[in-house]
């Protein structure tokens, strides 16, 4: 077991893949979120709801540990970790081409001055094709629409075979028909490839019906509620009235 | 630009045809082949990073650094000595005084990036550019001030400061060929882990890169190829290869391997153009290929935003 900052990574084969003890979470010293207890088991699809500004997205950075916590402690039983930013997380002044985006997942298998090898090229080819994307693959990454290039982002996830994925905001600024087919294709990732995800997310409809667990975040404070109310509800408005959010 | 011995520039050009010229100034133009392949792989890093200021910036670091090696060339010599030269020795001796300058021009391009990375994480990120061109001026006024009170090296000090490189000679093309084959060939195998690492830091702290080690790397490449390149070609060149081969490319290009090859092409092109032109207009070398370059940004002004 390796740790560091209070952030643990255990060669553990329990079924918790990361679990946080009182942590929190939040930058230049100060807690945006937390303390929170939980635990991400395999085969969780663990939806983090709440409103813009809430702390969901610093929770995920948390989880994966793009983030030391705080206080409290965040063990990690996998390295095996994938993640699919906001969109505007990416600048659009790179002329890369899909292929190349996806491509980019196998850089955590590169070391020294090793180039990509035949599998690893063969290999995001596949997941390309898994997601709908291969025939995008020589197209410029920023000219596709909202939900290709989410699309292409989760591509490039599962090249680096992760066991947990976290998704940030997946569906932002993408259309109706886009979030219908993205929600499609997370719930076969959960229910076909066995992956474990964490979807951080204000738009109800693209975790309502999959989601096995949901947590709430509101000024900062986790809370942990039945992800079956989610199907009951019609919108993040009415899931803010029922879990007594602040306006 | 050199500062050892100089080949003689002859007073009247006339007299000389196109082989004779070419043979007579071939140090100088491959060293600025050299810099015309090279400077523009590394601008296409940073303007992707949004930091082609610092291409502003750096050379002209180095440039201080340089001068300040005259300025303190004959104190040193007394305090210390530089292989039993002389001063006028070490300003003719080609390979003392390129390696005396090229220490200095690395300690002052080194110490620039790093006050420029500093103050980036600790300041307000929309300040950077402002902080650059800060750093720019002092970086200028002090290349002037320190030119006027080194007490050696007047002439090669005005040269470096008009971006003249006719007089670079074989020393200085291998020293030139030899650092930017380094940076180009580490650029090269580099380059899928430089990319993961700026396209998306977070993601490929997720996949277990050494995101800031990487970012040290690119930092040395830069650092390396600025500080060869402002010594042999001038800031000048350096200032223009570094910035509007990249810029014009990137319109044109859609995937990052292309980018690379079209901005190093129109350096290469640059290069070229540039030296006709000055051979047939009598134009000084090195600003006669950045204003070739700079016709390939015209482009940009009909192009559509993408």
């Amino acid at each position: 077991m390796a740790s560091g900052g209070g952030h643990e990574v255990s060669d553990s084969t329990a079924g918790i893949l990361v679990e946080l003890h009182a942590a929190s979470f939040g930058w230049s010293g100060r807690a945006v979120v937390g303390p929170v207890d939980v635990a991400v088991q395999r085969g969780d699809y663990l939806a983090v709801l709440g409103p813009n500004g809430s702390g969901k997205s610093t929770l995920a950075r948390g989880l994966l540990g793009l983030l030391p916590p705080l206080t409290g402690r965040c063990t990690r039983w996998t390295e095996r970790l994938g993640f699919v930013p906001q969109r505007e997380a990416l600048d659009p002044v790179w002329p890369i081409t899909v292929e190349e985006v996806v491509r980019t997942g196998a850089a955590g298998r590169l070391h020294g001055l090793r180039s990509f090898s035949r599998t690893e090229r063969e290999t995001a080819r596949a997941r390309m094709a898994e997601v709908g994307v291969y025939e995008l693959r020589k197209r410029p990454f920023h000219a596709l629409s909202g939900g290709q290039r989410q699309r292409a982002m989760i591509a490039r996830a599962l090249v680096s075979e992760p066991e947990l994925l976290v998704l940030d905001e997946p569906v932002s600024g993408v259309d109706r028909e886009a979030t219908a087919a993205i929600r499609e294709l997370l719930r076969a990732l959960v229910t076909e490839c066995g992956l474990t995800l964490v979807v951080v997310t204000h738009q109800t409809e693209l975790v309502r019906g999959a989601a096995t667990r949901a947590m709430w975040v509101d000024g900062g404070k986790v809370r942990e509620f039945d992800a079956h109310m989610l199907s009951e509800l019609r919108g993040l408005d009415e899931l803010w009235t029922t879990r007594g959010g602040r306006r | 630009m050199s500062c050892g011995p100089r080949a003689e520039v002859v007073a009247d050009m006339d007299d000389f045809g196109w082989l004779d010229r070419l043979d007579l100034f071939k140090w100088a133009l491959l060293a600025a082949v050299s810099a015309g392949l090279v400077l523009p792989l590394i601008g296409t890093q940073l303007l992707l990073r949004r930091t082609s200021f610092q291409a502003i910036a750096l050379p002209q670091f180095a440039s201080v650094g340089m001068i300040a090696g005259y300025a303190v060339l004959p104190w040193w010599i007394d305090t210390f000595g530089l292989g039993g030269l002389t001063v006028d020795q070490a300003l003719e001796d080609p390979h003392a005084g390129t390696n005396w300058h090229l220490a200095w021009a690395a300690l002052a391009v080194f110490m620039g990036l790093y006050g420029l990375v500093r103050a980036g994480r600790r300041g307000q990120p929309s300040l950077e550019p402002v902080r650059v061109a800060a750093a720019f001026a002092v970086a200028s006024a002090l290349s002037y001030v320190l030119g006027r009170l080194s007490p050696v090296g007047r002439g090669h000090v005005d040269e470096l400061l008009l971006g003249e490189l006719l007089g670079v000679g074989v020393h200085e093309f291998e020293t030139i060929a030899v650092g930017l084959f380094v940076v180009a060939a580490v650029f090269a195998w580099t380059r899928h882990d430089l990319l993961a690492c700026a396209f998306d830091p977070e993601g490929a702290q997720v996949l277990g890169k050494p995101v800031r080690r990487w970012e040290v790397c690119h930092q040395a490449l830069v650092g390396v190829a600025v500080s060869i390149a402002t010594l042999v070609v001038g800031p000048v060149l350096v200032f223009g290869l570094l910035v509007l081969p990249p810029l014009a490319a990137r319109p044109w290009a859609h995937s990052m391997d292309r980018f690379y090859g079209l901005s190093a092409a129109l350096g290469l092109l640059a290069v070229l153009l540039g030296t006709v032109a000055s051979f047939e207009l009598d134009l000084p070398l090195a600003p006669a290929m950045v204003a070739a370059a700079a016709l390939f940004v015209v482009p940009l002004a009909f192009v559509k935003r993408t």
